[in-house]
């Protein structure tokens, strides 16, 4: 298969690609974005002691890790209009992506927050903190450190998910090779082309998670 | 209104589940007065401490700390916080602030005072532990002994009327408790209102007006230091003595 491999086909669609990328990239972006909001507000309503936020808090995150992310696509790209929302094909997607990846940073985050031991509650409790002061000045602060890693483990799963974009032919890198892939008949080309540019994406990412933590162990070292 | 002491236990009952760990207790601390608490492992001193400044809430009986009923909706929990310091046997220090952020963080935020103001204090209060060239070390940087030390001052800071110490030499390395003990000590001489969960006979015996011996919940005898160790009442004071001065 190899042999007739064709590399003049590839720099022949590299614009294609090339935007296909770009595309990826800020809708990723904008969804992780999206998915942090998302993540922090489930993560409130989920450490409330009350039910009331708390139960439907649970019920989403689980919904939405029970379920594959192309069927929660698919909801979205045919029921938001039935709803009367008419929007882009790229709009639905960064919501779906936002809403997905939402509910595993929520628990990423609730992880963080549980992970600051017990003490470190008690002792701003008894200094006389308020449960807003103690969260803001010593818990957030601690868990932001040991969540940071865990994130960017998830923005790597969401640019690799939004490949399921191309199924509502959104212009991503993905629907870039499968144009190519069908246009001459050469899946090869097309979608090992894409896997070279997620590996791109994925090592920059990467970087950025062994630059933060290097940024994070030198200021302020726990033992 | 009778008169009553700076922290005064007035049959006070608490339990875990099934398990009486307070058993009607009453006791009163004078302003000023230092207090040893011991007892066995379980008997109750840490969770007796801990109920003063609501760590842990009690069931039933009274509860007054400088004139508030802890637990009382019309006691403001927070502000009586604020004069009450808590030395934990596990340190508690913030990793992520210095030694000098850890002694001003709560009077900067809680007693809101101006940053510079709190800095000076702190610097101060770090010194007289003990620590002046520790003011930017972080706590992993530091000794269990110093990191003591720096909680103490992270108390001082508040400019407590109280302080309770919640076992504040066991998780120390022998060589280490006497600096904590020296801090205390001089805190005491200062006239600060102490209560003590310890084991530190020696720490008891010069600053101490009074040592309360628990077991099982309930507070069995209660006596000065002299009286307590030189003659023990109770059988199981006496075990307990011959146990912990065994070595």
């Amino acid at each position: 298969m190899l042999e007739n491999f064709s590399f003049r086909t590839i720099v022949e669609y590299l614009p294609l690609f090339g935007q296909g990328l770009v595309t990826t990239v800020w809708l990723s972006a904008l969804s992780f974005v999206g998915a942090l909001i998302v993540g922090i507000v489930l993560c409130a309503m989920n450490l409330q002691r009350g039910w009331l936020f708390r139960a439907p808090a649970k019920a989403y995150i689980d919904a939405v890790r029970a379920t594959p992310l192309l069927a929660q696509l698919y909801f979205l790209y045919f029921g938001l209009p039935r709803l009367g929302f008419v929007l882009p094909e790229l709009v639905v997607g960064i919501i779906a992506l936002s809403l997905n990846s939402g509910a595993y940073i929520a628990e990423i985050i609730r992880a963080g927050i549980l992970s600051i031991p017990r003490g470190q509650v008690e002792a701003s409790v008894a200094s006389g903190m308020t449960y807003v002061q103690r969260m803001r000045l010593v818990v957030l602060p601690q868990a932001f450190k040991v969540t940071i890693p865990p994130l960017l483990g998830q923005a790597i799963v969401l640019v690799k998910d939004s490949a399921l974009l191309s199924l509502i032919s959104v212009a991503e890198l993905t629907r870039a090779g499968q144009l190519l892939a069908s246009d001459r008949f050469m899946p090869a080309e097309g979608f090992l082309t894409i896997a070279a540019f997620y590996l791109l994406l994925y090592y920059c990412i990467k970087g950025l998670a062994v630059l933060s933590s290097r940024w994070l162990g030198t200021a302020g070292a726990r033992a | 209104m009778t008169k009553t002491g700076m922290i005064d236990f007035r049959g006070v009952n608490k339990w875990f589940g099934a398990l009486n760990v307070l058993k009607d207790i009453t006791l009163s601390v004078e302003p000023r007065e230092v207090v040893v608490v011991c007892g066995p492992s379980g008997s109750g001193k840490s969770t007796l401490i801990r109920c003063v400044n609501g760590l842990e809430t009690i069931k039933d009986g009274n509860l007054i700390v400088d004139g508030q009923r802890v637990g009382d909706p019309a006691t403001n929990m927070t502000s009586l916080r604020t004069e009450i310091g808590f030395v934990f046997q596990s340190f508690n220090l913030y990793p992520h602030k210095t030694a000098l952020e850890n002694v001003t963080l709560a009077p900067i935020h809680v007693r809101k005072i101006p940053r510079a103001e709190a800095e000076k204090a702190g610097r101060e209060l770090l010194a007289k532990v003990g620590l002046a060239d520790k003011v930017n070390a972080y706590p992993a940087q530091l000794s269990g002994g110093q990191q003591q030390r720096v909680a103490i001052a992270r108390c001082l800071g508040m400019r407590p009327k109280i302080m309770l110490f919640d076992e504040p030499t066991s998780a120390l390395d022998p060589e280490m408790i006497s600096e904590v003990l020296d801090v205390m000590v001089a805190v005491a001489e200062e006239g600060m209102t102490m209560m003590v969960v310890t084991h530190e006979m020696g720490f008891a015996r010069k600053v101490a007006q009074r040592v309360v011996f628990m077991d099982a919940g309930a507070i069995v005898e209660s006596g000065t230091p002299d009286e307590f160790f030189s003659h023990p009442r109770t059988d199981r004071s006496r075990a307990f003595l011959s146990k912990i001065l065994r070595h």
